[in-house]
């Protein structure tokens, strides 16, 4: 029995901002912080005190301490130093991002080097406080959400955030799942309905069935790098552009003109959705040759706006369209379609989405508090185990195993349900081979360089013989968080061999351990209510 | 956890290698989708290891761990037509024991078997290529003419033998007709 003070939270760890929710006598809540904010800007800012300051408040040092001040990050966890998106990052992030062991992702701040599960669990420690503060008490349990087409190392990487902020996590909850359950717990419905979720930096979609008891994920597709930053970027071009005709100055040569410009344009974004027409001013954006302070100033209509970003939404449908096609529906066979994520408040996206599955969207839904909401719930219920509803979610990727000439083979289906495994057998080679290498991938290409490298597997510890002559079963299991493990055996003797090394861009125990007492002893700045 | 429960799911544990995914899902072999789902519903209620989310690491969460992997895999396999179709077949034969858990071919097998529909001979491809356009032209004849060179080819080519059977057919179809 869980003592009554026990209590595990749910934390949206999102791209751009962040929230956390209690379940309290059966309803959700989402927690304030000091000064009344529901939701915090992933934003964390590394002070000369070597204090750090976590929120909006951190946000607002995105300009003013712009090479200490870690945003989006949610982008680079979980992924490889060389990889594309880690490119496209440098060149826009004023902060620096640096090659770390293992073609890892580090930050580094002056003389620092940080993870990006380091980084995060800042963000999740200041979630953990708010709740404290609240509460009165302190928590150790909490579910965090992660887009559903997160592959296994960003899982794996959001966990150990968790791990690293002193958290037991119950579980990695796909986010769109969570919105589902948020909206349907405690309804008594039965439908089918469509999860479209556009955050900060990724767009998820899940078709679900919803029984009496039951969350079924049908299916889920997504794109990791799109989100209501591209959006952002797109009026960044246009300003950019514009004010470079006009004045022959490339306001994107500096890094400060490129966040005071970056700050504009979210604002304009927001301002554009709402009143229909958005003003942009910023005072003292640049200096001209002659050290003549200038200005930038325009006007963003709905109409050029929305052809700005129309091929980015055209991008979410192709994603749709691939979901429902996994899930054998249709857009008429859905009974509702949920709106999850600040993007989704733009009047583009409420007509294209209206548009596209033929039926309004669900009213009275909070698209960013439903996800921390709907984490909260299942929290509550892994924590005392004696819930109603259980969730049946799937693996957004297939899974892969390398094999010879730089090809791949399946092993596990992308919209299986989990948890799942499967075993393959594998002989030796060479006589006298003491090791086994298997190389596991996720991906749709049976191409392996088109595939994301989850990890290099390598076996020892079982029978030594001829080639051919010694069998390896191995199996590979991915677990109800969405992680993959791997284990091997040798099929004459039934010994379990060991996995001695694990290359991917993961951390160690040991990491994580220093890790752990590094958050442990670093403390949250307290900054000021927004003005 | 009640004590009947635990009994029935180490049970179920010893003798998971020997049930076919019917078995597992606890429902007939001519089962509806609707079976299937609802079935499936079912077992997941008694056996998703969120309910078990506060019990001890150890054997019993091993237990029901491995009974819902394969209530998970049953599952899959069922809901799947096609799989489904092959599956049947498989236990329903004289290797049931080895084929209790479904396996699709791989990638590569795929392709060795599309190979194989086509022809793995420079020949037996050509010949049978030509036969498969005089069946387009409805010159059935000469179709079984050109299937029948294939198979001196691939001899031992199950498509092209049912090729040249199905040629042969409308041949007699077609001269009874005139």
């Amino acid at each position: 029995m869980a003592d009554p003070g026990d209590i595990a939270i749910g934390i949206d760890l999102g791209t751009s901002y962040s929230c956390v929710s209690i379940l309290e006598n059966g309803q959700t809540t989402v927690i304030p912080n000091e000064w009344g904010e529901r939701t915090h800007a992933s934003v964390v800012s590394f002070l000369e005190d070597s204090t750090v300051l976590v929120g909006n408040s951190a946000k607002r040092n995105i300009i003013t301490n712009a090479d200490n001040t870690v945003y989006s990050a949610k982008r680079l966890i979980g992924r490889f130093y060389f990889s594309d998106e880690v490119k496209k990052a440098q060149a826009v992030m004023p902060y620096k991002i640096v090659e770390g062991e293992n073609n890892s992702v580090r930050i580094q701040i002056r003389e620092n080097i940080y993870s990006l599960p380091e980084t995060s669990a800042l963000v999740l420690k200041e979630m953990k406080s708010i709740v404290e503060n609240y509460l009165g008490h302190e928590v150790k349990k909490a579910v965090i959400t992660v887009p559903a087409y997160f592959n296994d190392n960003q899982r794996q990487a959001t966990k150990d955030a968790g791990r690293i902020a002193g958290l037991d996590v119950l579980r990695i909850l796909n986010e769109p799942t969570a919105a589902a359950l948020a909206y349907g717990f405690g309804r008594d419905i039965t439908q089918r309905i469509a999860v479209y979720d556009l955050g900060g930096g990724t767009f998820d979609i899940s078709v679900l069935e919803i029984g009496k008891d039951v969350f079924e994920v049908l299916s889920t597709a997504g794109d990791t790098y799109l989100g209501g930053d591209d959006f952002d970027d797109r009026i960044m071009t246009w300003l950019a552009e514009g004010f470079l005709k006009q004045h022959g100055i490339d306001l994107r040569l500096n890094k400060y003109c490129l966040q005071m410009l970056k700050e504009a344009s979210e604002r304009a974004k927001i301002d554009v959705g709402r009143d229909g027409v958005a003003k942009i001013n910023v005072e003292g954006i640049c200096q001209d040759p002659d050290g003549k302070v200038m200005d930038l100033s325009a006007r963003l209509t709905e109409a050029e706006f929305n052809k700005m970003v129309m091929d980015l939404v055209q991008r979410t449908f192709k994603v749709c369209d691939e979901a429902l096609q996994s899930a054998k529906v249709t857009a008429q066979d859905l009974d509702a379609v949920i709106l999850v994520g600040g993007p989704t408040r733009l009047p583009i996206i409420r007509n294209s989405v209206k548009h596209y599955f033929g039926k309004d969207v669900m009213a009275g839904i909070d698209p960013d508090e439903v996800v921390a909401m709907g984490a909260a719930i299942q929290a509550s219920s892994l924590l005392d185990a004696k819930s109603d509803h259980y969730l049946l979610d799937v693996t957004p990727l297939t899974l892969r195993v390398g094999t010879v000439g730089g090809y791949t083979d399946k092993i596990i289906d992308k919209n299986t349900p989990i948890p799942i495994e499967r075993s393959k057998s594998y002989t030796t080679n060479r006589d006298g081979q003491e090791k086994v290498k298997i190389r596991v991938y996720q991906g749709e290409s049976n191409k392996a360089t088109e595939c994301e490298m989850l990890g290099e597997f390598e076996f020892s510890g079982f029978r030594i013989g001829y080639r051919g002559e010694v069998r390896i079963e191995v199996t590979f299991e991915i677990d109800t968080n969405g992680i993959v493990n791997v284990t091997a055996a040798d099929v004459e003797t039934g010994q379990k061999t060991s996995c001695t090394i694990r290359l991917s861009s993961g951390l160690t125990e040991d990491m994580i351990e220093d890790a752990k007492e590094k958050n442990a002893r670093t403390r949250l700045a307290r900054g000021e209510a927004a003005a | 956890m009640e004590e009947g429960f635990q009994i029935e799911a180490q049970a179920l544990a010893q003798v998971l290698e020997e049930l076919d995914y019917f078995q597992i899902l606890k429902i007939r072999q001519n089962a509806s989708p609707a079976d299937i789902k609802a079935a499936y519903y079912r077992e997941s209620r008694s056996y998703h290891p969120d309910r078990f989310s506060n019990l001890p690491a150890g054997e019993m969460k091993d237990t029901i761990g491995r009974i819902y992997k394969r209530v998970n895999e049953a599952y899959v396999c069922l809901r799947d037509d096609v799989k489904r179709t092959k599956y049947l077949a498989d236990i329903l034969g004289p290797e049931r024991q080895k084929k209790l858990r479904f396996v699709e071919a791989s990638e590569q097998e795929l392709k060795k078997e599309k190979e194989q529909e086509v022809g793995t001979t420079a020949n037996g491809r050509k010949f049978y290529m030509a036969g498969l356009a005089d069946m387009a032209a409805q010159r059935f004849a000469a179709a079984e003419r050109n299937f029948k060179m294939a198979l001196t080819y691939e001899p031992n080519n199950p498509n092209f033998k049912a090729k040249r059977d199905e040629a042969g057919k409308l041949i007699k179809n077609d001269m009874s007709i005139r």
